[in-house]
């Protein structure tokens, strides 16, 4: 653990787990040129991977029209804010992204709690229903009934047009529970012992003592659900399309997409846009495309340095491992 | 990591060792808190995933979404029968195998790596950032992901432009990246690290933060150098997870994703980009023959319940965490 | 202590679980609640009998369509939607796909639950199958003098094998048939200076196109050029398949070309045609004049290039390319200079025969609009499509409203003045309601004039195409001596089937297997046969009728050849 300054300032102590500081003064020659390499290496990585999201930026603050020539690449070439107006005029997008951010963080806290819990009963080697509940909950990562299926039930269970279709079905992330659940494996049996001792029953022991030891696992976990949660539109598709109420950002997005095709091609068809001053092409998927994934993506993208710090930092129990 | 049979160590267990429905009654009474904790999933699990796989008859009917459930024709292995005569199914098997293959394996190798070298940064405003960057490219969708692709690949994209200045080819012979199907998976491969490598990290990251300091500080001691604490202390401290996830993995390896495939994919590398998702969207979905779908994914249910097994008996054999 | 937390959180996860559900049940109440007050208000319509005298209770209905094509909305918040209600107590609330179109219509299917009004476009098979669409037979008996006189003629077209029909197309031509002057379908582009500098030479033949071509590149080496390109990505691949059909002066009609006497359908994708074509393709490659990228470029690289000045020639729909032509429409529109680089259309043939690229007056009967066993009162709904056909909600739902969208001359004649003209844009369309109301309804079709001659599309009008011309179109034109783009091209013939892609096909049936696995194959060869090397092309050419050979393309074409004669005996009756 690299940064052990900045790790002191832990407020679990609770565990009793002792900090110890490493020091970094060990720069022999080997771990210069390591550094070195390591560091370009990484700033190579950061220009590849920044890449397209300059790019898509690059062409959401491009003219449409000119975009179609190709040839943008870093920089906007013929600025405008066309596309985002086009985007943010649209009525439902307030209310829609106030949905979004209802299902995130309902569904994120409300996924990641009871995944954990379920972690931490799978987890408890003398739990007699641990194999059975593990394998039950493992097979359903590969199968799915289907779509009909799957609709029917959701149908039957008064689920359309509902909010909590975007809650229920994906309750428990299997994906989830495994991860949590080999992160407490691997806390110290003596941590849940001494629990234990001072006699705190399970689900004492799972809120107070397991559930804060996990914090790195559960802001990892959050963070795959919220932008699991963020992201999806296909539920709003299949379950809440005729409720524009209860549609989401991602959805009202998709929306937007589709409508800038049939707008190209009708002005194509009705060239009388192009007889009045300016371009003919006001809007086109291309554009709106790469608008709408800066929408889209730059809010959910802002959560993650708030949960990084739990992921990258973590939280010390070493002392008394083993 | 614990042993296995750690029931003995909890003084609760210690009684009596008779087997038998008896003994498993009072142990669920016993353990009351945990069966509340958890049981309660188990119904909702049963509702919301185990319940629809009656859907699964479907494959064995010429289903027809109208007609009620008694109403249905039932036709047997017929849709099993058209998916595995079809001379492409095993040159589509095939790519799906293979790309998945190159993505399980890459995607791990990626991953762990560059979490590693992150962990190796002491700046952490640094860690962070590169880190921050790194995982961009997932919230860009494959749409727009794969148009950046083919512009890059294309005669006129910045490869070809650097292969010439390089004098590797002169001007006039550029080379059609995604015009040669050998070529597919090694482009489909490297598109996959490069859009989801940052991501991938994130789990990595986090397993890094439980491994204890005081075993670095003793390493240290001892004059073990950066290489060395990378392999012997923190990739064996990361294990467990890597293992757990591994063996998801492989039991989703007919999973070879579908976008990246389908929107690079033209009729010039279609024999090495067609995969099992894209032909069951041909000539199911596509067709609206919800049976042959159907059909698809019992096939690769199938396989992967075979491949999970099979992986983790083997981790069980070599002594690793499992995943049950 | 500790139990009692325990008891709390299972206490909030059943609460959880209730609300979830009484949410559930809400929602569902709501979504129940909206669609009822139409169900309530028209229940209480149809059981007074003098609905008809009376003004109308106002009734909302939900409409869905399966194309995208713009905002969800009301009609009534429309202009156009407003008058019609006005007249009706009707209203709409449409709303669009997103999405995929089989799912979508597949879980309406499979819970017997439909919007009210419904256009399932590539769909509808599915939805008549199912039995989602209520009979319209004596709902047009008794509500509709309009839509029997509008679509008398197309009734038996329309007849589903039961003899009734369950929905209404769109394309009903009316009086006189009125060609688009544009061109929106096939043709041969090439740029404007390339015809300049060559004289104006009248192009006929695909040799003296792809001459054409080759001598400007010629005389052009310093600038980088490529002759001719190609669009093949995903779905679009028709593009590069269809030329063929045209080339030995068919219209398109899909994957068969049609004997205007026997009325035998042919495929042509393995025909001599195809090879001549690709094989022409072949030699262009061969002489580096044909861009290799065509193969694997997407959409919107395609687009890039026709949009770059670059590219001499191409073969594609006019709809399909407008993107690129309106970024070059609107830069000689700022700079005169620039209009040498506008494309041109021609109607090129293999030998200079009669070409038939113009859409002949077609009745697309595969696609429409129907009224669904979940519509409470389909009478008012059937009104209102017969109110909307009466000829002045014709005018109004096309040329909008006297004064303020359209002006009319002494002769009678409708025109827009310029400002009119810059007036209507995308968002006035929008709010006008010319969006909702363009098509998908039942309506006169785009080719039709009103009793008075009057087209009913304002782009066909003379007056008002005339008047979107530049002086560099009129320069060409005049060139040619022609009017309009499409006097260029051969007026249709009558095809009373066309077009024949528009005949229902069931889904997952033979035919359309063949026209996947034909894909397929094409794909896949096109691209090795244009590239391969000259003196290769004949084996390649071998490999492919190989591998065509397994489809059953005779069955294919029995199918067709059966349909197209039905269509043509039904008209008769």
């Amino acid at each position: 653990m690299a940064d052990t300054a900045t790790m002191t300032d832990g407020q679990r102590a609770s565990t009793g787990a002792k900090r110890r500081k490493r020091s970094y003064r060990d720069s022999s020659l080997g771990d210069r040129i390591f550094d070195i390499c390591n560091h370009t290496f990484l700033v190579c990585l950061m220009i590849v991977t920044l890449y397209p999201f300059v790019n898509t930026l690059a062409v959401s603050f491009n003219d449409a029209a000119d975009s179609l020539k190709g040839g943008v690449y870093v920089w906007p070439r013929d600025w405008t804010l066309e596309n985002y107006t086009y985007v943010f005029n649209e009525a439902t997008i307030l209310g829609a992204t106030v949905i979004s951010v209802l299902r995130t963080v309902i569904g994120t806290v409300a996924t990641v709690f009871f995944s954990a819990m379920v972690a931490y009963t799978i987890s408890r080697q003398e739990y007699v229903l641990r194999k059975f509940v593990s394998i039950a909950f493992i097979l359903t990562m590969y199968f799915s009934g289907g779509l009909i299926p799957t609709f029917l039930l959701v149908r039957d269970l008064g689920l359309i047009n509902s909010f909590w279709v975007y809650i229920w079905p994906g309750l428990i992330g299997v994906f989830n529970l495994i991860v949590i659940r080999s992160f407490i494996e691997g806390l110290p049996e003596s941590v849940i012992e001494s629990a234990r001792i001072d006699g705190a029953g399970e689900f004492r022991t799972f809120i107070s003592i397991v559930l804060p030891l996990c914090v790195p696992v559960l802001a990892t976990v959050a963070l795959f659900t919220a932008v699991y949660q963020w992201n999806s539109w296909f539920d709003v598709f299949l379950y809440n399309s005729s409720k524009v109420e209860l549609s989401t950002l991602q959805y009202e997005l998709q929306k937007i997409l589709q409508n800038s095709n049939a707008t190209a091609s009708r002005t194509a068809a009705d060239a009388f846009a192009s007889s009045g001053n300016g371009s003919s092409n006001k809007v086109t998927p291309l554009s709106i495309r790469a608008t709408m994934t800066i929408v889209a993506a730059v809010p959910i993208i802002l959560v993650y340095p708030f949960l990084q710090k739990y992921v990258v930092k973590g939280m010390m129990v070493g002392g008394v491992k083993g | 990591m614990e042993n296995p049979n750690a029931p003995a160590m909890s003084p609760r267990m210690l009684p009596k060792k008779k087997a038998g429905p008896h003994l498993f009654i009072k142990k669920l009474v016993q353990q009351r808190t945990l069966v509340f904790m958890s049981v309660p999933f188990l119904v909702w699990l049963f509702v919301f995933k185990y319940w629809p796989i009656w859907g699964w008859t479907i494959a064995f009917q010429d289903y027809k979404p109208a007609k009620k459930f008694a109403e249905q024709t039932w036709v047997g292995w017929k849709h099993f029968e058209f998916l595995f005569q079809d001379e492409r199914f095993f040159r589509v098997l095939r790519n799906t195998l293979a790309m998945s293959g190159i993505n399980l394996v890459l995607g791990f190798v990626t991953a762990i790596t560059l979490a590693l070298l992150l962990n190796e940064i002491r700046r952490l405003a640094f860690k962070r950032l590169v880190q921050t960057v790194s995982y961009l490219p997932h919230f860009i969708s494959w749409v727009v992901a794969a148009s950046i692709i083919q512009s890059t690949l294309s005669p006129d994209g910045i490869i070809n432009e650097l292969l010439i200045r390089l004098g590797f080819i002169a001007k006039g012979e550029e080379i059609l990246f995604l015009g040669k199907g050998e070529w597919f998976w090694g482009i489909f491969g490297a598109s996959s690290v490069w859009k989801e490598v940052g991501w991938n990290t994130i789990v990595y990251l986090a397993a890094i933060t439980m491994i204890d300091p005081a075993q670095y500080e003793a390493a240290e001691m001892d004059g073990a150098g950066r290489l060395k604490r990378m392999w012997y202390i923190t990739l064996p401290g990361m294990k467990p997870v890597i293992v757990v996830l591994l063996i998801m993995n492989i039991g989703n390896l007919l999973e070879s994703g579908f976008e990246p495939q389908y929107l690079l994919g033209n009729g010039m590398n279609v024999d090495f980009s067609e995969n099992l998702d894209i032909f069951v969207l041909k000539y199911g979905i596509n067709q609206n023959n919800f049976s042959l779908a159907t059909a698809g994914g019992i096939f690769k249910t199938v396989v992967s319940f075979v491949l999970l097994f099979f992986a983790n008996n083997v981790a069980k054999r070599m002594g690793e965490a499992r995943l049950f | 202590m500790v139990k009692k937390s325990l008891i709390f959180c299972m206490a909030a996860v059943m609460a959880f679980t209730l609300a979830g559900c009484a949410g559930g049940k809400n929602g569902n109440n709501g979504s129940g609640g909206q669609a009822s007050p139409s169900g309530g208000a028209s229940a209480s319509g149809a059981s007074s009998p003098s609905a008809s005298e009376k003004p109308l209770d106002k009734v909302t209905f939900t409409y869905f369509n399966g194309v995208a094509g713009a905002k969800d909305i009301n009609t009534n918040e429309t202009t156009i939607g407003k008058i019609l209600e006005d007249q009706t107590g009707v209203n709409f609330k449409i709303e669009h796909l997103v999405g995929d179109l089989n799912t979508k219509i597949g879980t309406m299917i499979a819970s017997n639950e439909y919007p009210d009004v419904l256009i399932p476009d590539a769909a509808i098979e599915e939805v008549l199958n199912a039995g989602g669409f209520i009979a319209l037979d004596d709902l047009i008996e008794k509500y509709g003098p309009n839509i029997k006189r509008v679509y008398g003629q197309y009734f038996n077209q329309m007849r589903a094998a039961d003899g009734k029909i369950y929905f209404i197309p769109f394309s009903s031509v009316v009086n006189q048939f009125y060609p688009d002057p544009d061109i929106n379908q096939g043709a041969f582009w090439v740029q404007r200076r390339v015809l300049k500098e060559a004289g104006y030479p009248k192009i006929k033949t695909l040799d003296e196109y792809f001459k054409l071509i080759e001598d400007f590149v010629a005389k052009h080496k310093d600038e980088d050029l490529t002759g001719f390109i190609a669009l093949t990505h995903d779905w679009r691949f028709f593009t590069t398949a269809n030329p063929p059909m045209h080339l030995e002066g068919y219209p398109n009609d899909g994957n068969v070309i049609v004997d205007m006497n026997t009325l035998e359908a042919k495929t042509y994708a393995a025909a001599d045609s195809t090879k001549r074509w690709l094989q022409k393709l072949n030699e262009l490659n061969a002489k580096g004049l044909f861009d290799k990228a065509s193969f694997v470029d997407n959409y919107d690289q395609y687009i890039a290039k026709l949009s770059s000045k670059k590219v001499v020639g191409y073969f594609d729909y006019g709809w399909q390319v407008a993107l690129a032509n309106n970024v070059l429409k609107d830069a000689a529109r700022a700079d005169p200079t620039q209009d040498d680089y506008v494309y041109f259309p021609l109607p090129v043939t293999f030998d200079g025969g009669k070409d038939q690229y113009l859409d002949p007056p077609g009745f697309v009967k595969n696609r429409g609009i129907g009224i669904t066993v979940s519509a409470k009162n389909p009478e008012r709904i059937i009104q209102y499509f017969d109110n909307l056909l009466k000829e002045e909600n014709q005018v109004l739902r096309s040329w909008g409203i006297k004064g303020e969208t359209y002006e009319v001359n002494e002769q009678g004649r409708f025109y827009r003045t310029a400002e009119q003209i810059a007036k209507i844009d995308e968002k006035f369309n929008d709010k006008f309601g010319f969006t909702y109301y363009d098509w998908d309804w039942p309506q006169y079709g785009t080719n039709s004039t009103f009793a008075d001659g009057n087209a009913v599309a304002p782009n066909f009008q003379p007056e008002v195409f005339q008047m979107r011309l530049t002086d560099g179109d009129k320069e060409i034109l005049g060139k040619y001596g022609v009017k309009t783009y499409s006097e260029m091209f051969s007026p249709p013939d009558d095809r009373p089937w066309f077009p024949a892609w528009g005949i229902p096909k069931e889904q997952g049936s033979p035919q359309q297997i063949w026209e996947t696995k034909k894909e397929e194959l094409t794909k896949k060869y096109f691209p090795k046969l244009v590239l391969a090397k000259p003196d290769e092309f004949e084996k390649v050419w071998q490999e492919y009728l190989g591998q065509f050979g397994k489809l059953d393309t005779a069955g294919y074409e029995k199918w067709y050849t059966e349909q197209i004669k039905a269509v043509v005996e039904s008209l008769k009756k």
